[in-house]
């Protein structure tokens, strides 16, 4: 009965402004987001992303990650790091905070596209140079060659 | 360069050459300069060597190569080519040889035609979807675009799952296909196939009968089916003028033969007939796609022969063998007999066929990719003639052309 | 190939049934024949259903020509075609909202490269250049030397990710499983020199995605 008057979308709606916290926050959500939904709380990165689950969605927008609140709509895809990966892209069902994935000391932290930023990687070449330009011997101290 | 132009090009080599042997035995007294070059002058002392096409490695290609038997009706349709240099001559059978990459073990046949050809449905669909809807979005029809391109992401994603990558799958290899179907994908498909068929009622009712779109399109961009033999039309434009033609029936490869599909015929020529055609074949593709379902046999999805096909990794890891064979084919590859060989196939926008020579080595001494839109493109000047500059939009988009293919 | 032979059987009648499409182009499958392998001539006529899509020109009954006419005054098919796109309006959309919501891949992705390192944390590559023997577009240049320890290294490991087709070759060719196609996808940059990595990205890309790399392979290992 509830659902012909349509009190399951009303329900639908004030879950979703509680999940965003509150009407002001729900249009700041709506701003940002472009979407007002509630879902699962499922975890959360140590960079501050939040991922939530919510079934009643067909595959493809039943997952979903919250971009941490700091970085305003500065937000990037890229900023979903690897042991989330997989889970967001629907791979596994697998959680990270569940089944850890491996770790090894020499593993890097993740970082987001860097291109555009004074971060971004530039190309060098990683071995000697084959060829090496002759200096005239009174410049050859300065410059530190032999 | 035409056969014609090699061969008199040919005939002048020879008569230069017979030319100087007379003249040539008593001013230097060389008998040797004659096969060199036309002057006595110009000796070419590189060591390169000059080519004087040879006429009796000519001859066997003498005389048209698309010919009909005598007393056919086509054999009327040939009697002057719009472009005929000279005129045709008797038919000469010709002789192909075939080279086998195929899997030796029987086994594998099946589920490897099987594989690859649901593969070819899935793209032709891609392909048509892609197609139909920027044809019509191209003519002002914005919605199909939408409905179409999402089932068009679906596909993608079956690709991706199969394959690894949405579009460029390199799934199918010498001897097999790189990967088994991972587990589930089947059903997938079949979910998503007895659902495409309402999608595709969706848009017919949208487009078919719509005046706004037939107007666009029923008599616009005709082509005779004399002109599509002459311009070497082939696929949909071929057969949206009526003639019979498809690579899948006329010489069936893969499992072709096993499957149950029509092929749709125009009659008209023209984009609206085009239009249907894509639509038909599309509807046909599923009912492909359902055979293979059902048929799909268990067994090796590659030949088992390590000296086509790379070995399993688990086995390349342990086997010193299997090692061995993995850097082989990886640097080297597989030696091919020496042969030539044309294998085409009925691809969604027509007929895509490779030529490659093989002198016996592991690289081809000569391949030639023929892609259909070439043919199609240079139609377009004689189909657009006296058309309105919008109706060369609706021509285009039937003639399905890829320009990336064109312009390889 | 009797067999098969036996299995697909003739249907003549459909060599008569069509009508005559062209003028007389009924009989075109005889004209092909002889093109065919003569392994293949004997399968021609099987199965060779062919399916006339023109509706052919409309009746000319008075009653047909207005009710065409009607439906043409009164714009029937054009209001159809509205009344189909409105219903759509309520259907739920299909679009993903993207940088939150994410679709589906598979861990057999081909994405960006990166070089793995052992648990151990030493390198994988060997430099055995079977990867820039096999890349079709010749995207891999490596230059290899011996290191102090006098184990084999690359010194120089550059992918042009620009030349790159992302076949995955590589991957199946490298013997160690060093360098592999990663999950990524967002890697797209701003400049063309941005994507052209050398050893010590591909090293810092593998660190940065092992986890999920280790998880891919261990996923479709059986396959491989």
């Amino acid at each position: 009965m509830s659902k012909l008057i349509g009190m399951d979308k009303l329900r639908n709606l004030l879950k979703s402004i509680k999940h965003a916290g509150g009407l002001r926050a729900a249009a700041y959500r709506l701003y940002r987001f472009n979407d007002l939904r509630w879902g699962q709380y499922v975890g959360e990165d140590k960079y501050g992303n939040k991922y939530y689950e919510n079934k009643f969605f067909f595959m493809g927008r039943s997952r979903w990650v919250e971009y941490p609140p700091n970085v305003g709509t500065d937000y990037d895809a890229s900023m979903v790091p690897a042991e989330w990966y997989g889970w967001l892209h629907y791979k596994t069902d697998n959680l990270p905070t569940k089944v850890p994935p491996v770790k090894y000391p020499w593993m890097l932290e993740h970082s987001p596209n860097t291109s555009g930023s004074n971060q971004a990687y530039f190309p060098y070449s990683t071995t000697r140079q084959k060829i090496e330009p002759w200096l005239p011997p009174h410049l050859r101290s300065q410059s530190g060659q032999a | 360069m035409s056969l014609g132009a090699l061969r008199s090009l040919a005939e002048k080599g020879r008569l230069v050459s017979r030319f100087p042997t007379s003249l040539g035995a008593f001013v230097t007294g060389n008998s040797h300069w004659d096969t060199h070059s036309q002057s006595p002058l110009i000796e070419q002392r590189r060591g390169a060597k000059r080519w004087t096409p040879d006429l009796e490695w000519l001859e066997q290609f003498r005389g048209p190569v698309l010919y009909a038997q005598p007393g056919s009706p086509l054999a009327s349709i040939r009697e002057t080519p719009w472009n005929a240099l000279e005129p045709p001559r008797e038919p000469k059978q010709l002789r192909n040889c075939t080279i086998n990459f195929g899997p030796q073990h029987p086994a594998a046949h099946g589920v490897l035609r099987l594989v690859m050809e649901l593969d070819g449905e899935i793209t032709r669909i891609l392909n048509h979807i892609l197609g139909i809807t920027t044809h019509a979005l191209d003519i002002g029809a914005l919605t199909p675009f939408f409905w179409l391109f999402e089932e068009r992401e679906k596909m993608m994603e079956f690709y991706e799952r199969v394959s690894g990558a949405r579009m460029h799958a390199a799934y199918v290899r010498p001897g097999g296909v790189s990967l088994d179907l991972p587990l589930g994908l089947m059903d997938d498909i079949w979910d998503w196939s007895s659902k495409y068929g309402q999608r595709l009622d969706e848009v017919e009712d949208l487009l078919t009968n719509n005046p706004i779109w037939r107007q666009r399109t029923i008599d616009i961009g005709v082509v005779s089916y004399e002109d599509a033999l002459n311009f070497g039309m082939s696929g949909v434009m071929l057969r949206g003028s009526g003639i019979k033609w498809d690579l899948r029936k006329a010489q069936p490869y893969d499992a072709y033969d096993e499957m149950e599909f029509d092929i749709p015929i125009g009659k008209r020529g023209d984009c609206y007939d085009r239009y249907l055609i894509r639509m038909e074949e599309m509807r046909q593709s599923l009912r492909i796609i359902e055979q293979c379902l059902n048929k799909m046999p268990p067994g090796e999805v590659r030949t088992d022969d390590a000296k086509v096909s790379p070995p399993k990794r688990a086995e390349m890891k342990s086997s010193m063998e299997a090692l061995i064979h993995h850097f082989k084919l990886y640097t080297e590859g597989y030696q091919v007999p020496p042969g030539t060989t044309y294998t085409a196939i009925e691809a969604p926008k027509g007929e895509f066929g490779v030529y490659l020579i093989s002198d016996g080595t592991s690289r081809p001494y000569r391949c030639k990719i023929k892609a259909p839109g070439f043919a199609h493109l240079a139609a377009l000047d004689q189909i657009g003639r006296n058309h309105m500059l919008a109706d060369i939009v609706a021509i285009i988009g039937t003639l399905d052309i890829v320009f990336g293919e064109v312009d390889r | 190939m009797a067999g098969r032979l036996g299995l697909v059987g003739f249907r003549v009648g459909h060599l008569r049934s069509p009508a005559p499409l062209g003028p007389g182009l009924a009989s075109s499958w005889s004209a092909y024949g002889h093109l065919l392998r003569p392994n293949e001539t004997s399968r021609i006529p099987i199965r060779s259903n062919y399916k006339q899509v023109n509706p052919g020109d409309p009746s000319m009954a008075w009653k047909d020509m207005t009710d065409r006419g009607a439906e043409r005054m009164f714009f029937v098919e054009i209001c159809r075609g509205l009344g189909l796109t409105l219903a759509h309006l309520f259907k739920e959309p299909a679009t993903i909202n993207y940088p939150f919501e994410k679709g589906p891949l598979s861990p057999r992705f081909r994405g960006e490269h990166a070089l793995r390192r052992y648990p151990s944390g030493e390198e994988r590559c060997i430099a055995c250049k079977l990867c820039e023997a096999i890349c079709p577009a010749q995207a891999i240049t490596i230059e290899a030397e011996e290191r102090t320890d006098g184990s084999r290294r690359t010194t120089r490991y550059d992918i042009d990710m620009t030349k790159c087709i992302y076949c995955g070759f590589c991957q199946e060719a490298c013997p160690v499983d060093a360098i592999v196609e990663g999950p990524n996808f967002e890697f797209s940059t701003e400049t063309h020199e941005e994507l052209m990595y050398n050893k010590e990205k591909l090293l810092n890309n593998g660190d940065k995605w092992e986890a999920e790399i280790a998880a891919n392979l261990q996923a479709d290992y059986l396959y491989r």
